[in-house]
């Protein structure tokens, strides 16, 4: 067991645990975007920063990439960490506002506007949908490309991938992509799943009766408007 | 080459290489460095080797080809030893020369590098400042080794460490060694260098552990790893060696990016050579130690420079930082301890090895030990590779080494650390370079690049240009450094396009803050560093972008326009009355003149041409377009005829009354633009005459009277009453003013008292004001100056007085008198130039101390000498007196010119607020005072001034007044002043503009016109005017031009006729 400190309580927490698996083990609240059980910590969203270490030589780190470590000083909502978080949610908002994962976070956080130009994109890079792909469906047809501005997530040189068995998970862990799941356009498709494995809804005239198993499927749902 | 197998062994090659050397022959050295390559070396060399194997003289004389040397401004360059004669910027003529100088023993005086501070030919290398002032410890050897030569590198004292450290067998003691040195890793952070390789010692090895050199180096501006691997690859190889075998690694890999062709070469040759000679491989030197070098290519993404993401590249993966802990010295490359170094960190351990760990801590700091090389670049004379003392303070390195700045502007800032750094303002280059120090002032060491600013270097468009470097190379992993950086560059962008804001200055340092704390790797953390320094020192450029929607560096285009009209006080469009000109449409040109400026052939010859001063002709490196004489030769020809000034409306209805107090260039400028609004204007002038400083302070010669009088009658009209001898404060006050019915007042009485000069014995008679002297002569006519004339100042009110008394009778010589060197007089630099001409003695660096008086009669002036410290808050140098050094100069008239006030009894009983030096305080956006409807503006208000700020501030007030009286903000809301109207330009064949020389205005004689008060200065004639015209490089087109219509397809025109219904 690991001694120490989150929000001034003493704590001893398992070895090897994360600091977000820590303080969401002791019921502290955590936002997270990138995160998500079963999958690798990997630290994207930057949504999780924790406060730790004390006075000039404090830092906020990632949560969920942070070991705990003995005798550290965690601080899971300082000033410093709520106001980070707030710009953070901002920025999320203002590049992805369709995104009701992004809504609901940003406004849990408070934030009520965002500053800079709108833009509509349709993805954080949170990487869950690589994760997703590699860990648990063991596939890696997906992943990053590129640096900076022009980094994307996408098969290898945009080529249909041998590798894919159109699962649909990546699509499934998604927090922002609903505009990725237009299976009638199936060139917007990472995977192709709904366009290609033709979900029963796909081509039907009525809606509802039947199941799919992207539930809740915004594509049905665009159509139905 | 056999292999070594012992350190015998290598000794014994030492001794045979030392035997066979011939030290003493004479030999060629060429730098064959990248920035030599550019500059031309390569032809150096084919030239040299061709000569000498043509002659048959190379077993008489040897040529070398290195690494750089630094120097890189002045390349293609030659070092003939042993004479250390140093030929810089070669011409391939030159070569044979050369060669044979140095056969003969001689040196060629004349091609040597010449010290532009002295005008000296500096006979040895290290006689050029460059080098006098720098510590070479890792670069010094590169100009006596062949980078693809072991044996320079041995004959040199290379592998002597790694000698001594086998020899000795104990790791650990290396490791004390380093430690005990203090060597610090040079890569920027600063962690040091022995306490990471104890860690790494300490680290269990079972299956293998890794030395890493990170040569992955991306900052722009920054070349000194790329040099050292080009330049002296061994001594890194070396250094790898060492800290192999002192902490155990057996796999090293030179990390390097494959942008540096030159040095991978040099690299591979130097590993491949070393690996003959035994000192890689298996058992080196026969001792049970092995240890290898591999070489990993990177392609040249600036985060593979963090260790994390360099550790995932040389794995083959994806370069993306992670989370540490762990360290990489617990799990490096495959999982396995790594520790990862700079080439220079690298290079830096076989001297430490060499002369001992406490020899070592004995350069630098205490904090900070060693050298450091820097790139210094940028607006700076010598640019090129430095190595310094740690702790050596920012301004030597500026001053000393690099030469100070190229051109008249002066230099503001340097960035260290390439993007992850900021910049350190002039105000702290006192500052010693240590890593503690620069990261307290808000920038970091980084690898060492050290970029120079100067005036001309607008802080947002650095930030910004940093920020689109960083927007691209972030890895993007972490959301707020790809976001973060992708928003800071579109809020930078916003701010120097003239969209921003107040609220965007506030959102970009918030954002900043956040981006610095919440990204993970080192390039995210200081990603903002970029904004975050320049908005702590430079914040008023910010604000200037933002509220004033101006550039004064001249660099965001959509703020400047065209820069003749953006640096004009007035916002006269030069380019379009040139263009105007060049077409021979005079009158148009005139008319684009008078628009903006009521006194067009007053400025036509007395304005200090501030568009000039940065013409892109001119600041390209040409000669100036001569805007100011261009102007004259339109005023003069189409003044007459077409300077019929549109008649200003009719006074409106009932419109209230404006009372403008002082006929100089402002209040004439401020009662001409609100008689054209429609106010009915009075002017009060205290003198007889209008005109202000134009009448009473600027003599005849250069601007003849009846110009004066014919501009200001044709100000004159029914809107505007003029009342002369009617003086503020003597005969009105501004609270009778608003009683007779005045609703706004503006005040610009200017400033016509001399300041005293504080000195002891000052009111003997002689000793006159410059003001007193110049309005007796200007005004009656009066001379008061006779026998031998001191005039003391530098100013312009100094040259004048001291030209004016030139032309007095009875005058036998003027002396002024400056208490800096001529380089800093304010005064205009042809002002100065033309007194000197008719004879105007100046005596410069000198204080006057004491008047000296026999019988309450001057008598002369006790003066003392001063030098010239270093740069004050206002960037001029401070003058400081030399004690001892005082003189007596016998003279008959002082006139005193140091500087001018406005008559502060006057403002007083106004009732206005005015500042200890005499100037009336108003708010800078509304020229309002502290008096409701008194608004003031020109030499009152800013102290003595040019003509131009005078008219400009005259022309702003009449708004702010205007808007007042109509019951608006008097505010002005800025906007860029951008061209707007497209005049077709001329055709010029290419190159042709550049070619021309700028047109030289005729003159009098120097001993013509000091006897008479004729205008010295003539027209251009009209063929001469129109070639100057065409120089224009028309920076207005960029703006105006129409963009051209997307191509048709050109069709038959009967076909398009039957397609088109």
């Amino acid at each position: 067991m690991i001694d120490l400190t989150m929000n001034g309580l003493a704590v001893s927490v398992e070895d090897g645990s994360t600091l977000l698996e820590a303080a969401q083990f002791l019921g502290f609240p955590i936002p997270t975007l990138c995160h998500m059980e079963g999958l690798s910590p990997y630290g994207a969203c930057r949504l999780c920063v924790v406060e730790i270490g004390e006075g000039p030589k404090s830092r906020l780190v990632t949560s969920c990439t942070y070991p705990a470590q003995e005798g550290l000083k965690v601080r899971t909502a300082s000033a410093r960490v709520l106001s980070a978080r707030r710009m953070v949610i901002e920025l999320h908002l203002a590049s992805c506002p369709q995104s009701k994962v992004i809504q609901d976070l940003a406004s849990a956080l408070g934030v009520r506007q965002q500053r800079f130009k709108q833009e509509h994109e349709d993805c954080i890079l949170c990487g869950r949908c690589v994760r997703m792909c590699k860990e648990q469906m063991a596939a890696g047809a997906i992943g990053f490309r590129a640096r900076g501005e022009r980094r994307s997530i996408g098969t290898p040189f945009d080529v249909k991938s041998d590798v894919c068995r159109l699962c649909g998970g990546c699509i499934y862990v998604c927090p922002a992509c609903q505009l990725r799941c237009t299976y009638t356009e199936p060139e917007k498709a990472i995977c192709g799943g709904c366009a290609n494995l033709r979900p029963p809804c796909a081509g039907e005239e009525k809606f509802g009766q039947m199941m799919c198993y992207m539930d809740p499927c915004v594509a049905c749902e665009i159509k139905k408007d | 080459m056999s292999r070594l197998t012992s350190t015998t062994q290598l000794k014994e090659l030492r001794d045979i290489l030392l035997h066979d050397s011939d030290a003493g022959k004479p030999s060629i050295v060429i730098c064959a460095g990248t920035a030599c390559h550019a500059s031309g070396s390569k032809g150096v060399i084919r030239v040299a080797k061709r000569y000498l194997m043509e002659r048959h003289l190379l077993d008489r004389i040897s040529l070398r080809i290195t690494g750089c040397h630094g120097f890189c401004e002045m390349g293609p360059f030659i070092l003939a030893e042993p004479l250390d004669a140093f030929y810089t910027q070669v011409q391939l003529d030159d070569v044979p020369a050369i060669i044979e100088a140095t056969l003969a023993g001689n040196v060629l005086e004349e091609l040597l590098y010449k010290d532009p501070a002295t005008g000296r030919r500096c006979l040895r290398r290290n006689d050029i400042p460059f080098f006098k002032h720098q510590q070479r410890h890792i670069l010094g050897f590169s100009h006596s080794i062949d980078p693809i030569r072991i044996n320079d590198y041995i004959l040199n004292g290379g592998y002597l460490a790694l000698g001594k450290v086998l020899d000795r067998a104990e790791p650990r003691w290396v490791i004390d060694q380093v430690k005990l040195s203090g060597l610090r890793g040079r890569g920027g952070a600063g962690f040091p260098t022995g306490a990471k390789w104890e860690m790494l010692a300490g680290e269990p090895g079972d299956h293998g552990k890794f030395v890493v050199c990170n040569a992955d180096e991306g900052d722009p501006g920054a070349y000194m790893d790329r040099s050292v691997l080009e330049g002296n690859p061994q001594s890194v190889i070396e250094g790898m060696l060492i800290g192999a075998y002192a902490t155990g690694a057996t796999e090293g890999i030179v990390y390097a990016r494959n942008e540096y062709p030159l040095a991978i070469k040099h690299l591979t040759i130097a590993l491949r050579q070393a690996a003959d000679l035994g000192l890689l491989g298996r058992n080196i030197l026969g001792t049970d130690f092995s240890f290898d070098i591999k070489m990993a290519r990177g392609a040249g993404a600036f985060v593979c420079g963090e260790e994390t993401a360099l550790i995932r590249s040389v794995e083959g993966r994806m370069g993306e930082p992670r989370q540490r802990p762990p360290f990489p010295v617990q799990r490096g490359i495959e999982g396995r301890p790594t520790v990862i170094n700079n080439v220079e960190t690298w290079a830096n351990i076989p001297l430490i090895l060499r002369i001992g760990a406490d020899e070592f801590s004995r350069i630098g700091t205490k904090g900070s030990t060693g050298t450091k090389i820097f790139s210094l670049v940028g607006k700076i004379r010598n640019t090129g590779l430095v190595e310094v003392p740690m702790g050596m303070t920012i301004r030597r390195i500026v001053e000393d080494i690099g030469g100070g700045p190229v051109g008249r502007a002066r230099i503001k800032a340097v960035q260290t650390g390439g993007p992850s750094g900021g910049c350190i303002p002039a105000g702290k280059f006192d500052l010693p370079i240590d890593y503690d120090s620069l990261a307290q002032a808000g920038s970091i060491m980084g690898s060492g690049g050290m970029i120079v600013m100067d005036e001309d270097t607008c802080m947002v468009d650095v930030a910004k240009y940093f920020m689109r470097f960083l927007k691209d190379e972030s890895c993007g992993k972490c959301f707020t450094c790809r976001k973060g950086t992708q928003r800071m560059y579109e809020l930078l962008d916003d701010i120097s396009s003239g969209r921003g804001t107040p609220a965007h200055i506030d959102l970009l340092e918030e954002l900043a803050r956040t981006v610095k704390d919440t990204t993970m790797c080192g390039l995210g953390q200081t990603a903002a560093n970029p904004v975050l320094s320049t908005l702590r020192y430079f914040r008023h450029e910010y604000l200037r972008h933002v509220v004033d929607k101006k550039c004064d560096a001249l660099v965001c285009k959509q703020l400047v326009g065209a820069p003749c009209q953006a640096t004009c006080p007035l916002g006269t469009e030069a380019w379009r009355y040139v263009a105007l000109l060049e077409k021979g449409r005079f009158d148009e040109a005139y008319r684009v003149i008078r628009e903006t400026n009521p006194f067009p052939s007053v400025c036509a010859r007395v304005c200090d041409h501030r568009c000039e001063s940065r013409c892109r002709l001119g600041t390209s490196g040409g000669q100036p377009l001569a805007i100011r004489a261009l102007k004259r030769f339109v005023t003069d020809r189409a003044g007459t005829k077409a300077a019929r000034p549109p008649r200003p409306a009719a006074a409106r209805r009932n419109a209230p009354r404006v009372a403008v107090v002082g006929a100089g260039p402002a209040g004439l400028a401020a009662a001409h633009h609100l008689s054209m609004a429609g106010f009915p204007v009075t002017v009060f002038e205290a003198e007889a005459k209008p005109g202000g400083m134009l009448a009473l302070a600027i003599p005849a010669y250069r601007l003849p009277r009846e110009v004066l009088g014919r501009e200001i009658e044709a100000l004159l009209n029914e809107n505007v009453t003029l009342k002369c001898g009617a003086a503020l404060g003597r005969d009105f006050t501004v609270k009778g003013l608003m009683a007779e019915g005045f609703k706004a007042v503006f005040v610009s009485i200017g400033a016509h008292q001399s300041r005293r000069l504080d000195i002891p014995g000052e009111d003997a008679a002689g000793v006159l004001p410059s003001m007193t002297f110049l309005k007796a002569f200007n005004l009656q006519g009066q001379e008061l100056a006779r026998g031998r004339v001191g005039v003391v100042g530098g100013g312009n009110s100094a040259v004048d007085a001291a030209r004016v008394a030139l032309r007095q009778k009875g005058v036998e010589s003027v002396t002024l008198l400056y208490r800096r060197t001529r380089e800093e007089m304010p005064a205009f630099r042809e002002e100065v130039e033309a007194a000197l001409a008719e004879g105007v003695k100046l005596e410069t660096l000198v204080a006057p101390q004491e008047v000296l008086s026999s019988k309450g009669q001057l008598a002369g002036v006790k003066l003392i000498r001063n030098r010239l410290d270093a740069a004050d808050a206002s960037g001029r140098a401070r003058p400081v007196p030399v004690p001892g050094s005082e003189f007596d100069l016998p003279l008959d008239t002082l006139i005193v010119a140091i500087s001018e006030h406005s008559d502060r009894q006057a403002l007083s009983t106004a009732g206005l607020d005015h500042g200890r030096d005499g100037s009336l305080q108003v708010d800078g956006k509304t020229l309002l005072t502290c008096v409701p409807g008194v608004f003031a503006g020109g030499d009152v208000v800013t102290g003595p001034s040019t003509v131009v700020d005078a008219i400009a501030a005259g022309k702003r007030a009449a708004g702010a007044i205007a808007r007042f009286l109509e019951g608006k903000d008097p505010a002005e809301q800025p906007s860029p002043n951008l061209p707007q109207v497209f005049v077709e330009p001329a055709a010029v064949a290419g190159g042709q503009a550049e070619e021309a020389r700028r047109a030289i205005p005729p003159e009098l004689a120097a001993c013509e016109r000091c006897s008479s008060l004729a205008e010295i200065e003539g027209t251009l004639p009209a063929e001469e005017a129109i070639r100057e015209a065409r120089r224009c490089l028309r920076c207005d087109l960029e703006f105006t031009q129409p963009k051209e219509a997307p191509e048709q397809p050109k069709v038959p025109a009967g076909a398009a006729a039957g397609e088109t219904p």
